[in-house]
Formats: structure tokens, C-alpha cells, sequence
């Protein structure tokens, strides 16, 4: 009996060491599951780009902690189906970090990452209330949700006014499903809290008639029109608004509003158009010089170079930095390998990081995994895009009202 | 010689309207059967649970497609609608405390009533018309999902799913997940296999044929369109549910979309209408392909060291599984259930086909 025992002793201390010499010389990974042919596509592209070339840079420098790191890039369709198997797959491959940049997907991976206790990062994507780390302990939407934006929109519009909403009229302009619906309860909740009169504009998808809405703009004059769509149908809602001499001025975007739709508006036609950011847009930033210098100008990036002329590059750049900056400070805390629970400490260590001015500065804790939802507003002046105001995130008590409203339904 | 018919004579009706009549195709099934029981011992987990379980449930459903598609010849675009009906309310009824069994039947007699309620409306059209109608169907789905988060759901309109428990057993593995998926996908397939033989499947086959030619014959041609509305509906219900309970874990709209429902549609066609062993092929194919193809794309592309950017290592796999669609449904238009048939048409008299010539 003591022999049996001695040697399952020995069998499983071989076993673990076996174990932990395979971890050890296992790279840092990040599973890239995203959508790269169907409905995502005009935002993965660049965001996975930027997440190869900012490894790169990473593993050029030395990696973390000595050993280099890896993104392996999937394509999923955007159906949730084969989200899950990128997931299955890869988990057993040792990946316990995941992004999506889908929905659907993301939805779908969820209850899985919750059991399995894998990072799904989820910035700009996914459930709004998933911010609240008490209740969604293995998800992390680092970024601004979409109610947290709306917030900051009206703050924004509150400046420009004075601080008196009480005679304003702001309109809200939206994809009529559960993306553009988000933000109509926070929106409802500030109009009754600030007095403004709030005017909702449904479009049904996928945007391209958008005739009828803008008609109405007009006849309304709202003073301001704050616009939750994507991608062509900012284009057709510019169309409209100049048929029916709505000025530019007015429009306010959520964050989804690029370099490619601004040069489909036409660069001058554009100019008064504002968005609502976590990111700086434009290419005076250090990281993106840096791997202009490193990586373009050697020739060793890892697409065209104008896809990195866009602002969801930059986004790309601050969703990977943070996760790279996470493992860092994971491997610094707790040595390697990076495990799923040294990699969330890390994550939740992050304190107004900013990835040397490229974003909104973060701070992720255990109850906010959100990090704080700083957003700014920019301006197209015609040539580039001019902040007009600080990173700000206000109203948080009304967004985490609605957060823990909706995240109470979920422990059900 | 593989199909050995020596010995195997009909005299009577009984025996001639068997499932199986040739002990061959009895012996196969039986051993397929083996093995999907035996799956969770032999396949390893990742393909248990994110090929094989999907696969059962699509086929359930694509099943209950083609009852009202390939054998009532009705075409039907608004099937994931139907589906979401039967996975909305079996959670809710199971969110209230429902016990599974009676949720899942209380899942499928919803989408059952809603689907032929429809029918009811639709059914006075045909063809064509009757295709929009029931993508009509699917678009008000669409919208009362998207628009009531009394039904779908707080954020995102995402419902989460209790966890599921059958005769008091909570179910929590991959393996038992599996066996549930592979038990409805069994029933659905014997009560699909019974079909066949029964006077109901001969009354849909005859309203599919010709309808007015059917009510020539006696047959109430609009009393069988919405029975096999129904029925299908009553399986696309519960399987809409099971594929909650079992694999997503939570429902959302998008899982139900119109771009689901010419999926499921695809499936049948690509199958063959009115073919079970099809809808087993079709399912494959359109579910399960996409995602192999990807994988084998990847491999090679890293095996031979070849620098190919994400965005034309994404598409890659779809070129080839459209044209595998296209190469297949130029073979056999009839789709690839008829594909098996052919083979087993041949092997049935090898090597001794020269006789029939």
C-alpha cells in the first residue's frame, strides 16, 4: 500500500512538473474569433491588423516576461455556432483570453467563459451590462458601453449649451434593433432628469432608406441629432440631411464612424460631423508611429498600410494594448505562465492607462470591469478630427442605475 | 452483395410497407445507432460538442423542414421564426419553474399554434406566394423579438437558460447534453421513418404531388397543409429549445434571424427533399462544412508556411464551400440523399449489375 502510494506520489508530481514545463514554454495567446466575411466586416479587418502588428512590436521588444506572445486570428462568420467551436477549439489549445467584435457571438461564447473561467473581452460588442464584475466575473468590455456613450453625448451637448437643457430638443436616430435600441432607456431617463425633449427615430435596417426619417428631422429641428448606426447608412443619413438642409453640426455619431465612411460622405460635405470616441483618431500617436517605423517601413506589416489609416485600427491598437499591458502586469505580479487568474488580477490592476495617449486613460476593478467609460467627442473639420471635449464620463450613477437594473436579470 | 436481397420476398402488405426491407439497411442503421450511442467514448470532446451535438439538433429540425418542404411540398422561409417560438417560451416556462419535460412540450405546442396560425393565413396562397408569406412570418418574428424585452430578454435581448434538468437529472456535461440532442434526434428521426408508411405521408405526398388532384381522391388538402404545418412547426419548436437548452445556453434574436431560416432551408435542398438520410448529409454540409473547411484552409496555409492575410484566409473557405454546393447540386440536383441513393442503387446488385443492363 505504501509503495502504491509513494509511487502515485511520484506519477503525479512527474505529471505535474510535465505540466508545468509544457505551460511554461507555451506563449502568451490571444484567441481572435471574429468576423472576417460576413457583417463585421468593415471594422475586423483593421482591428485584427492592429492586434498582429502591436504583437509583433511586443515580441520585437523581447515579449512579456521573456517569452514572445501570439494572436491567432479565426474567421467565424459571425455565426454563433462556429463562435463556439473557435472557442472550444482553441481553449483546449491553452487560449484562455478571447475577443469577438460580434454580438451574437459574443452572447454565445458568454455562458461558456463564465463556467470555464476564460477572459472574453468584449470592448464596444456584446452585453451593455457585462461591465458589472460582480455579477459577470470572466468578462471584460473595456471601453465605453453604449449607454455610457449616450451619457457622455449628453453631457456634451449639455456643455454646448450652458449647462440648461431645459429648452433643448435632441433627436435620437437609430437602428431599429437591440443595438440601436440600447441607449433609448438612458436617453429617456436623462431627458426626465435634464428637462430636454427627447425625439426617436427609428430606422429599420439596414439603413439604406432612410427618406422618410430626415423628413421628419426637419419638420421636429431638433438641436441635435445623436445617431446610433453603422458603416453605408451614415453616408445615406449625409444624403438626406443635405436634401432636407439639415446642417452637419448637428449629427453626433456613436464611436462606429470611420475614415472610410467619411471619404463615401466626401471629405468637405462631411466637415461639422462628430462622433462620440474612446480612441484618438488621426496617426499622431506614438504607438502608431512606432509601428510605422518598426514594422511599415521595413515592410514587415502585416497588411496594407491603408488600412491602417482608419480609426478602427486605433481601436484595434487600445483593445490589444490593454490586453497586452494586462499580461504584463500579470507576468510582473505573479511571474510566468500567465494563468486565467493571474491574467484577471492584472486586468484589474490597470489604473488610468492610456497606452501612452492613445485613448481614454482606464481603470479597471473588480466591481467596474469596464474600466470607466471615458468617451470624448471629436469634430471632422474637414481634414482631420479636432476633440471638442476632455475624456469625460458622466452621469454614471444613471448608467449603473440601468446596469445593475439589467445585470440583476441575468442571475436569475 | 453488400445489399443481399436473396430470400427476401413480400407476400403481404405487412411486410411490404416495413421500415426497413432489405435487412442491409436495417443493419446499417443499427450500427450508425451503436455509434452515436458509443460517441461520447469515441470522438473527442471538442467535435462531441461543438460538431456532433449541433449536428443532431439541426437535423431534428431540418427533419421536421422537410416534412412540411419535401413531403407536403409546401416552402416554408419562415422556419427559425418557428423555432425561436418553441426557445422562447420553453425558457420562459422553465425560467418559471416549469419542470423541462413540460417546458419543452409547452415550447413545441406554442410554436405549433403560432405556426399554424400562419398556415391558416398563408395556405391561401401557394408557390411562390406562399414563400413570402412565411417570410413575412419571419420578419413579424423578427420585429416582437427585437421590440418586446418582456419576451426577449433584458440587454442585448439575450435570455439566459435555466439549467437544463430531465427527469430530475440536471444536465451539465458535454456528454450529457449529447445524449439529450442524440434522443430527439432519434425520435425525430423513427417518427420521420414511420411517416413514410403511414396514411398521413401518403395523403402529404399525394397534396404535394397535385393538391386538387388529392381532394379529387378524398384527401382535404388544406386539412393536411396546415397538419404538417403543424407538425413541423411542433418539432422545429423543440428543437429551437433544445438547441438553447443544450448548446447557446442563451436565446438571442440573431440565433433565429431569416439568415437561419434559408439555412435550414438550404439544408433540405441541399439534401433532398423528402429524404431522411439526406437531412442528415444536408445538415452536415451546410452547418458543419463551413467551419471544417476554415480549419483545413488554416492548417495548410500554416503547414506550407505561406503568408496569406486573414481577410483571404476568411474567404477562401467560402469560395470552396459554395462551390462544393454548386458542384454537388450540379451531380445530383435531386441533392445528396439521392447521391446516397445512387450509390446504394449500385451496390445493391455488384457485382452483378450487368443483369439489369
Amino acid at each position: 500500500m505504501k509503495k502504491l502510494t509513494k509511487a502515485l506520489a511520484v506519477l503525479s508530481m512527474f505529471g505535474g512538473a510535465m505540466f508545468g514545463t509544457q505551460a511554461l514554454a507555451e506563449p502568451f495567446k490571444i484567441g481572435i474569433c471574429y468576423d472576417l466575411s460576413k457583417a463585421y466586416t468593415f471594422a475586423t479587418p483593421q482591428v485584427s491588423q492592429a492586434a498582429m502588428d502591436l504583437a509583433k512590436l511586443i515580441n520585437m521588444k523581447g515579449g512579456i516576461g521573456g517569452e514572445p506572445v501570439e494572436v491567432i486570428v479565426r474567421d467565424h462568420g459571425n455565426e454563433p455556432q462556429r463562435g463556439i467551436e473557435c472557442y472550444s477549439k482553441l481553449s483546449r489549445e491553452g487560449v484562455f483570453v478571447f475577443d469577438t467584435l460580434s454580438t451574437p457571438v459574443s452572447l454565445a461564447i458568454l455562458p461558456r467563459a463564465m463556467e470555464d473561467g476564460r477572459i472574453l473581452m468584449q470592448s464596444l460588442v456584446g452585453r451593455g451590462d457585462a461591465v458589472d464584475g460582480t455579477v459577470f466575473d470572466w468578462v471584460y468590455p473595456i471601453g465605453p458601453t453604449y449607454w455610457g456613450q449616450a451619457a457622455n453625448d449628453v453631457a456634451y451637448i449639455k456643455q454646448l449649451h450652458d449647462g440648461d437643457l431645459s429648452d433643448v430638443k435632441v433627436g435620437f436616430v437609430y437602428f431599429d434593433y437591440p443595438f440601436g435600441q440600447e441607449p433609448i432607456e438612458i436617453l429617456e431617463t436623462l431627458s426626465e432628469k435634464e428637462g430636454f425633449e427627447l425625439e426617436l427615430y427609428p430606422v429599420p435596417l439596414p439603413g439604406s432608406d432612410q427618406a422618410g426619417v430626415w423628413s421628419k428631422v426637419r419638420r421636429d429641428k431638433p438641436d441635435h441629432v445623436i445617431v446610433w448606426m453603422l458603416g453605408g447608412a451614415h453616408v445615406v443619413a449625409s444624403k438626406e440631411m443635405k436634401r432636407n438642409r439639415i446642417p452637419m453640426d448637428k449629427y453626433i455619431s456613436v464611436n462606429w464612424l470611420n475614415e472610410v465612411d467619411i471619404a463615401n460622405i466626401g471629405k468637405e460635405a462631411a466637415k461639422g460631423i462628430k462622433r462620440g470616441t474612446n480612441v484618438v483618431g488621426g496617426q499622431d500617436i506614438a504607438l502608431y508611429q512606432e509601428i510605422m517605423a518598426e514594422l511599415y517601413d521595413k515592410g514587415e506589416g502585416s497588411g496594407p498600410i491603408e488600412k491602417t489609416q482608419d480609426v478602427f485600427y486605433n481601436t484595434g491598437l487600445a483593445m490589444y494594448s490593454i490586453m497586452f499591458e494586462a499580461a504584463r502586469k500579470a507576468a510582473e505580479a505573479e511571474g510566468l505562465p500567465i494563468t486565467p487568474t493571474s491574467y484577471k488580477a492584472g486586468l484589474e490592476s490597470l489604473e488610468g492607462y492610456d497606452a501612452n495617449g492613445l485613448m481614454a486613460p482606464i481603470t479597471v476593478t473588480a466591481e467596474d470591469h469596464g474600466g470607466g467609460g471615458k468617451t470624448r467627442i471629436e469634430m471632422w473639420d474637414g481634414e482631420t478630427w479636432v476633440p471638442q471635449t476632455d475624456w469625460i464620463s458622466e452621469y454614471t450613477d444613471v448608467v449603473w442605475g440601468v446596469v445593475k437594473e439589467s445585470s440583476a436579470k441575468y442571475e436569475q | 452483395m453488400f445489399y443481399r436481397l436473396s430470400g427476401v420476398h413480400h407476400a403481404n402488405y405487412v411486410s411490404d410497407s416495413r421500415i426497413f426491407k432489405v435487412p442491409a439497411d436495417r443493419n446499417l442503421t443499427a450500427f450508425i445507432f451503436l455509434i452515436g450511442l458509443a460517441a461520447p467514448f469515441i470522438i473527442p470532446s471538442l467535435y462531441l460538442n461543438s460538431y456532433m451535438l449541433p449536428w443532431l439538433i439541426w437535423t431534428a429540425a431540418a427533419l421536421g423542414l422537410n416534412l412540411v418542404t419535401g413531403w407536403a411540398g409546401q416552402l416554408h422561409l419562415g422556419y427559425a421564426a418557428v423555432m425561436a417560438v418553441g426557445a422562447y417560451s420553453s425558457i420562459h416556462a422553465a425560467r418559471f419553474g416549469v419542470p423541462w419535460e413540460f417546458a419543452l412540450i409547452i415550447g413545441g405546442l406554442t410554436s405549433s399554434v403560432i405556426g399554424s396560425l400562419f398556415a391558416f393565413a398563408a395556405l391561401r396562397v401557394k408557390g411562390l406566394y406562399l414563400a413570402l408569406t412565411t417570410l413575412a412570418m419571419q420578419f413579424v418574428m423578427d420585429w416582437v423579438l427585437t421590440h418586446s424585452p418582456a419576451i426577449s430578454g433584458g440587454s442585448h435581448a439575450s435570455l439566459q437558460s435555466p439549467t437544463l434538468a430531465l427527469l430530475g437529472q440536471e444536465i451539465t456535461t458535454d456528454t450529457g447534453f449529447y445524449y439529450v440532442a442524440f434522443g430527439w434526434c432519434v425520435l425525430v428521426t423513427i417518427f420521420m421513418l414511420n411517416l413514410k408508411r403511414t396514411g398521413l405521408g401518403r395523403a402529404l405526398v399525394a397534396v404535394r404531388e397535385k393538391d386538387f388532384a388529392a381532394a379529387i381522391l378524398g384527401v382535404n388538402s388544406f386539412y393536411y397543409k396546415i397538419l404538417a404545418f403543424a407538425t413541423s412547426s411542433f418539432i422545429a419548436g423543440v428543437s429551437g429549445a433544445l438547441l438553447v437548452a443544450t448548446f447557446f445556453f442563451l436565446a438571442a434574436p440573431e440565433q433565429f434571424s431569416v439568415a437561419v431560416s434559408i439555412q435550414v432551408l438550404a439544408m433540405v435542398i441541399v439534401g433532398g427533399l423528402g429524404s431522411i438520410i439526406g437531412s442528415y448529409f444536408g445538415v452536415a454540409l451546410i452547418l458543419l462544412v463551413p467551419g471544417i473547411v476554415n480549419g483545413l484552409v488554416v492548417t495548410l496555409s500554416d503547414g506550407l508556411g505561406m503568408q496569406i492575410d486573414v481577410e483571404t484566409l476568411a474567404h477562401i473557405p467560402n469560395a470552396v464551400y459554395g462551390a462544393l454546393i454548386v458542384i454537388i447540386l450540379l451531380i445530383e440536383p435531386l441533392g445528396l440523399g439521392k447521391l446516397y441513393g445512387n450509390i446504394r442503387d449500385y451496390l445493391m446488385v455488384w457485382p452483378f449489375d450487368q443483369f439489369k443492363k
